[in-house]
């Protein structure tokens, strides 16, 4: 799937789904910074990134590179080490959320932030129904009236391209495509301002990688949700996100358009990783 | 003084006239007998009880006709009422009078492996003869006096392994006021629980409970191989200090029991640790294994010291298993009203529709 | 009064405390009850004293009861509704025997009421308390099963799990299945399990008269709702709280309706009921006027507006 148009760097286009799109915005997400430390494993290192509003941001490197640390601290999942993060909305203060206590954090998480994993038990509850993993987003936040709770989760998951027939059968029967869903639904559910994708359809047939793919591209474009993702595999880059950011041994090594470094990587490794693949 | 007589009263009077006619008398001799003759179970009753009063126990033997799980509820009831009116010296195994001590970590130890009194070795044999009426059952062959008397003391094994950097050394001397050790009998237990509270527990932990679970580690359960570092059986002085003068003195002795365990890890050993009143070996070892796997991260319930501590507790879990007798009927008539609407709602018996219910019906 | 004379009216207590706890015990229980009272709903640790009854029989009762008594107390106690059951009998004698309190069968008349697993029928007033035994005092129980955790969540108002399984009951079953023990929210800050009460009963406590104290001896918890605290069940907006059936049940003994009945199987496959609250019962048998009543005889809660659906 590669995009053939190409755009001029300083025009703002329609948006289309194929084209990319420049955003002169203030960024959504601003990290400087970032450290994070396993013994003396330094598994992320002086990491900065931005993200702007309705961009997705793709993070792409192979395992231990530090990428899905960073994204499991964007998700206030585990304390960092040292690091500025802000998300640039009005009902966040401009406090650094690695700063916040646990109960903040809590609430950042859940009303501002949604999270797919690589692996489906990471995310859901595998036991209960689908349509109860997406409503107890609602249910977390105070919503106490079923009709509303049931509607909700049925638009979630129907914006997700999840079967209506199907929505309470639990994920532990559903096949690993239909489970991202629920766990995309779950995530979108309070309509948050950030979306993180961890490898979402890495383990999947590749068949059923493509289709998963294609929701989660119609989906980022329909509600232009700002989004960052992160894989090892270039094709998923670059099928979803607008700009890369390449990773090796906690550090970043590029950042740039997909486009651009995916056709003409500068730094070596980067080089190595784009010809390997193709 | 009124007191509202129903029907159920007369029925307990006559429940318990019929137990006791059934049972028989209780009578002093039978109580001294008990003391007399059955230690290991006095030691056992004293144990769980976690009171040290071997008439008592004797007492509450003979009054339950052996039940030992009432017997230990009526020690520990009774305990209950007694105020504490003195923290004793703490009692370090160096110091215990020790009449039994092995390890099987090595096949000689400073001081010795002393058997003690013991039936290890013996033939598992019912004495038959002891019930023959015709003629006086063989006596056992009495111990040999020895030439010079055995050793009150020993060093620990422990000690030995720490200097040899086999085992970590002891953290650092924290001395605490005694009225501020943690006691399990006195606070509420939260996990995780401080160490106190969990060797409080082990220490009064039912023998059955702590073997079932220290089995399933042994078997397999658990990650390690342990070892028995060190087994002992002892009499420990009760040292309390005179509330005039200051001066210690004994209060008495009591039978006292420790194990020590060890496994292997990456960079040494890791030890494992339970005492408790009285003598048994058996309870010490299930348990000082416990203790040492209570540490690891495996969530096998097993090994989590949620699910030990709470469940190898004898006056709870005994309590709350017989409670299952008691009339649960009006909880019963809740449950059967909520199935009748269950099964009424498939039968489809219901007629209006708001917005939920449409929700509930598709 | 001397401690002499205190003890002296428990005849054959000989030898023991007054109210058989030792001091130590009864005034630790009474500051845990404090506490337990300024933080309606929240479950507070005690060290729960072993008593000469087994755990799961009402230790945990019987020791806020035994810290509450006095020589003056007149006390009422009752298991399933029942004065008479054995269970009840059981502690009352225990009670009288150790704190010379007089003993009753009118809830009237009671200062202190202990009871297992149900709310008499008629309503207590200011100045009566209600000690109900708990066997399980964790309402999170069926989503942790780790008491660690489950305190974590409380304290953190961490209750999403809790009311995602309401909703998966009403997925699957259509309404909520929860028979008694049904989970309360109290003062608006805590989820609290009322104890196995049938949820005819969990109304009463809310906006009481009188104080509910709730205590499990063997779990070694302990907790409050003060008198005219709001205390309302866990149920989705638009999805009522449903209390027991009684349509229909008559009382064989007394001809009374709408209150909670025992269901008595019969030889032919048919059913009768009885009035499970003992002390009402004997009353309307005796012809006494009894008190007013939490529901009227046409089933109607005494607070309009509390139940949603009712007959």
């Amino acid at each position: 799937m590669m995009d053939t148009s190409s755009a001029s760097p300083s025009a703002i286009l329609p948006i289309s789904l194929d084209a990319p799109r420049l955003i002169p915005h203030q960024p959504l997400v601003t990290v400087k910074g970032l450290v994070k430390h396993y013994g003396r494993i330094r598994a992320v290192d002086q990491v900065d990134l931005e993200v702007y509003p309705g961009e997705v941001l793709g993070i792409v490197g192979e395992s231990g590179s530090g990428k899905s640390t960073v994204l499991r601290l964007l998700n206030l999942q585990e304390p960092a080490d040292a690091g500025e993060y802000h998300l640039n909305i009005p009902q966040v203060s401009p406090r650094n959320l690695l700063e916040l206590d646990r109960f903040q954090k809590r609430e950042i998480r859940t009303l501002h932030i949604g999270v797919v994993y690589q692996h489906p038990h990471l995310g859901l509850r595998m036991y209960y129904t689908s349509s109860g993993n997406v409503a107890e987003r609602l249910l977390v936040t105070g919503e106490r009236t079923f009709s509303v709770l049931r509607r909700a989760a049925r638009e979630s998951l129907a914006a997700s391209e999840f079967p209506a027939d199907r929505i309470d059968d639990p994920p532990a029967v559903l096949s690993g495509g239909m489970q991202q869903r629920v766990q995309l639904a779950k995530a979108i559910a309070l309509k948050p301002a950030l979306l993180l994708l961890d490898e979402p359809t890495t383990g999947l047939d590749v068949s059923i990688q493509a289709t998963v793919l294609d929701t989660l591209k119609h989906l980022q474009r329909e509600t232009n949700i700002t989004t960052i993702l992160v894989s090892h595999d270039l094709g998923v880059i670059r099928t979803l996100a607008d700009r890369v950011m390449v990773m090796q041994h906690g550090r970043v090594v590029e950042t740039g358009l997909t486009d651009q470094i995916l056709e003409d990587p500068q730094a070596a490794y980067t080089q190595q990783l784009v010809y390997a693949k193709l | 003084m009124y007191i509202a007589t129903k029907g159920g009263e007369a029925a307990i009077q006559q429940a318990e006239s019929l137990y006791h006619q059934l049972k028989g008398q209780v009578t002093l001799e039978t109580v001294r007998h008990i003391e007399a003759t059955m230690p290991y179970l006095l030691d056992r009753v004293m144990g769980e009880a976690s009171l040290y009063a071997p008439e008592l126990a004797a007492l509450a033997i003979a009054q339950t006709g052996g039940d030992l799980y009432e017997a230990v509820l009526l020690l520990r009831a009774f305990r209950s009422t007694q105020p504490r009116i003195a923290y004793a010296q703490p009692v370090t195994p160096e110091s215990m009078v020790t009449v039994r001590r092995i390890s099987a970590a090595f096949k000689d130890i400073p001081g010795g492996q002393v058997l003690g009194p013991t039936l290890d070795y013996s033939h598992r044999i019912l004495r038959l003869d002891i019930l023959d009426n015709r003629q006086a059952p063989a006596e056992e062959e009495p111990a040999e006096l020895p030439e010079t008397p055995a050793e009150a003391v020993y060093p620990l094994l422990a000690d030995w392994q720490r200097e040899n950097g086999l085992l970590e050394p002891l953290p650092a001397a924290n001395p605490v006021e005694p009225a501020d050790i943690p006691d399990v009998t006195r606070d509420p237990i939260m996990m995780p629980a401080p160490r106190a509270h969990r060797l409080q527990a082990l220490a009064r932990a039912d023998t059955g409970g702590v073997l079932a679970l220290g089995y399933s580690s042994m078997r397999g359960y658990g990650l390690i191989h342990p070892t028995v570092n060190e087994l002992r059986l002892a009499h420990a002085e009760v040292m309390v200090e005179h509330p005039v003068t200051g001066v210690p003195f004994s209060a008495g002795r009591v039978r006292v029991s420790q194990a020590e365990v060890v496994s292997k890890d990456a960079s040494g050993f890791k030890i494992g640790f339970a005492a408790t009143l009285g003598w048994n070996e058996m309870k010490l070892i299930a348990a000082s294994m416990l203790d040492l796997e209570m540490n690891s991260e495996n969530s096998h319930p097993a090994l989590s010291e949620d699910f030990v501590l709470y469940h190898t507790e004898p006056v709870e879990s005994s309590g709350f298993c017989i409670h299952f007798k008691l009339p649960h009927y009006v909880t019963f008539a809740s449950s059967m009203d909520a199935v009748r609407r269950v099964q009424a709602l498939y039968r489809g018996a219901k007629a209006t529709a708001t917005e939920a219910e449409e929700e509930l019906s598709s | 009064m001397s401690l002499k004379d205190l003890t002296a009216q428990a005849s054959a207590a000989q030898g023991y405390s007054y109210a058989y706890l030792d001091l130590f015990a009864k005034r630790e229980l009474r500051r845990r009850i404090l506490k337990a009272i300024a933080i309606p709903g929240c479950q507070i640790p005690y060290a729960s004293r072993e008593l000469p009854i087994a755990r799961g029989w009402g230790t945990g009762g019987l020791q806020v009861t035994l810290s509450l008594v006095g020589p003056e107390s007149v006390v009422k106690v009752i298991d399933q509704g029942a004065d008479d059951s054995v269970n009840a009998a059981n502690l009352r004698r225990f009670i009288a025997r150790m704190s010379g309190a007089e003993t009753t069968t009118d809830t009237l008349k009671a200062t202190i009421i202990q009871s297992r697993h149900r709310i008499p029928e008629e309503r207590l007033k200011e100045g009566q308390a209600l000690v109900l035994q708990v066997p399980d005092p964790e309402p999170l129980r069926s989503v942790e099963a780790n008491m660690a955790k489950a305190r974590e969540m409380h304290a953190d108002t961490d209750y999403g799990q809790m009311w995602l399984t309401l909703y998966e009951q009403l997925v699957r079953y259509k309404q909520y299945i929860q028979g008694a023990s049904y989970p309360v929210m109290v003062h608006k800050r805590y989820v609290m399990s009322p104890s196995p009460i049938p949820r005819w009963d969990n109304p009463a406590l809310h906006q009481a008269q009188h104080l509910t104290l709730l205590s499990a001896g063997r779990e070694k918890r302990l907790y409050a709702v003060p008198p005219y605290t709001n205390v309302y069940p866990l149920e989705f907006s638009d999805v009522p709280f449903e209390v027991e059936d009684q349509t229909g049940r008559v009382c064989v003994r007394t001809g009374a309706q709408n209150k909670f009945m025992n269901e008595l199987p019969q030889a032919d496959g048919s059913s009768l009921f009885e009035l499970s609250d003992t002390g009402y019962a004997d009353k309307l048998v005796a012809h006494d006027p009894p008190g007013a009543t939490y529901y009227d005889d046409q089933g109607n809660f005494y607070h309009d507006g509390y139940l949603k659906r009712q007959p």
